[in-house]
């Protein structure tokens, strides 16, 4: 139990210590600042992902890591958001040279499907075949390549267009080249 | 069944995770030039998957045709067509019906992620045959080694495909050709009648 005195002593020290820490707020934020920023940043971040890490881990022990194992429905998946990605470029981008690309982005979609189909027949021949089915896993690969070459023949002959409009208009803008609309 | 184990599927996420972002960023990029950079990284991960798929030709085709050559035509374009319009952020960069588009894709996405949840059990492997059907695995993968798989393909191509082959390779002249006479300005033209 501290004396009456001691207790005094105490507060007007208190009073003093804040007191001076809010005379000087300023000066100490413009010390400790952007250090102080900075840290509380990267504590901040280092909760997040790591929290983030952690939840992921949790999720995968929770369900078995055999669960989280990519199959030939993955490959589809990641194929389809690819395809969606380019289809929604090529629907929103007023760039006619970024809906080319977004073009390129759909065709190697395509070609991710294909591969994976491939692989899966090559896969399953046996069963497959014991299933009367005809089955030929270098379909994929063959018609991956005659996609790529036809890709590029695409992009010659697009990018040729690209250019000759651009020397006739000057502009690179899809919804300003309508010449033929009416 | 195909389904990838340990560290492949790890690197599958992977892969796929920066392709799909990649590919977020060749739409959403402001200039076309930062556009045809992030297409090469998807195009270098898609590469990469296809590996994970032991179709190694084909992704050394990818490298070569589209990082090499096809972009390598993209980047050229971009600079002569440039207009510093687009750096500035004086005009528009989405089409009116962004909006709708947009909203469509992600509907499509989250029907087509919701519609394959039911067929996922069935291309997983049961849990009791897994670990023999994974020891098949790679009994089959050593022997369809890279050189196997690529000879096929290659054999493939000139037996069964030749027709489609030839059919392609003058494909690629008349668009040569085509492109040519696209792309030529006035001065060449007068040069030329």
């Amino acid at each position: 139990m501290p004396s009456r005195y001691e207790l005094l002593v105490r507060v007007i020290l208190w009073v003093a210590v804040l007191g001076l820490l809010a005379s000087n707020a300023r000066k100490l934020s413009e010390f400790a600042g952007p250090r102080l920023r900075k840290v509380a940043f990267a504590v901040v971040w280092t909760v997040v992902v790591g929290g983030f890490g952690y939840g992921i881990w949790w999720v995968i022990e929770r369900m078995g890591p055999k669960q989280f194992e990519p199959t030939l429905v993955q490959f589809l998946m990641v194929s389809f958001l690819l395809f969606i990605i380019g289809v929604a470029g090529v629907l929103s981008r007023r760039n006619i040279i970024i809906i080319f690309m977004s073009i390129e982005l759909i065709l190697n979609a395509v070609n991710l499907n294909l591969i994976a189909f491939s692989r899966y027949l090559q896969l399953n021949q046996a069963a497959l075949v014991d299933m009367k089915l005809i089955v030929n896993p270098l379909a994929g690969p063959v018609f991956t390549i005659f996609i790529i070459v036809v890709a590029a023949a695409e992009a010659a002959v697009g990018l040729g267009i690209v250019i000759s409009l651009f020397r006739n208009r000057e502009t690179v803008a899809i919804d300003e080249i309508d010449l033929l609309k009416w | 069944m195909f389904q990838l184990h340990g560290w492949e599927a790890v690197l599958f996420y992977v892969l796929a995770i920066m392709a799909l972002f990649m590919g977020v960023f060749v739409v959403t990029a402001r200039l076309a030039v930062h556009s045809a950079l992030f297409l090469i990284s998807t195009l270098v991960n898609i590469a990469l998957l296809f590996i994970l798929l032991r179709a190694e030709f084909v992704a050394g085709v990818q490298i070569l045709v589209y990082v090499g050559g096809v972009m390598v035509l993209f980047l050229f374009v971009i600079m002569l067509v440039q207009t510093r319009a687009e750096e500035e952020a004086r005009v528009r960069l989405y089409t009116r019906q962004s909006t709708p588009a947009v909203l469509v894709a992600v509907l499509l996405a989250l029907s087509f992620i919701l519609a394959m949840q039911p067929a996922q059990p069935a291309f997983r492997l049961p849990e009791t045959a897994a670990a023999q059907t994974a020891a098949a695995q790679t009994v089959d993968a050593s022997e369809s080694s890279t050189m196997q798989n690529t000879e096929r393909v290659g054999e493939a191509l000139y037996r069964q495909a030749a027709l489609p082959f030839e059919i392609a390779s003058l494909l690629l002249l008349v668009a040569m050709v085509g492109a040519v006479l696209l792309a030529r300005g006035r001065k060449q033209e007068k040069l030329y009648e």
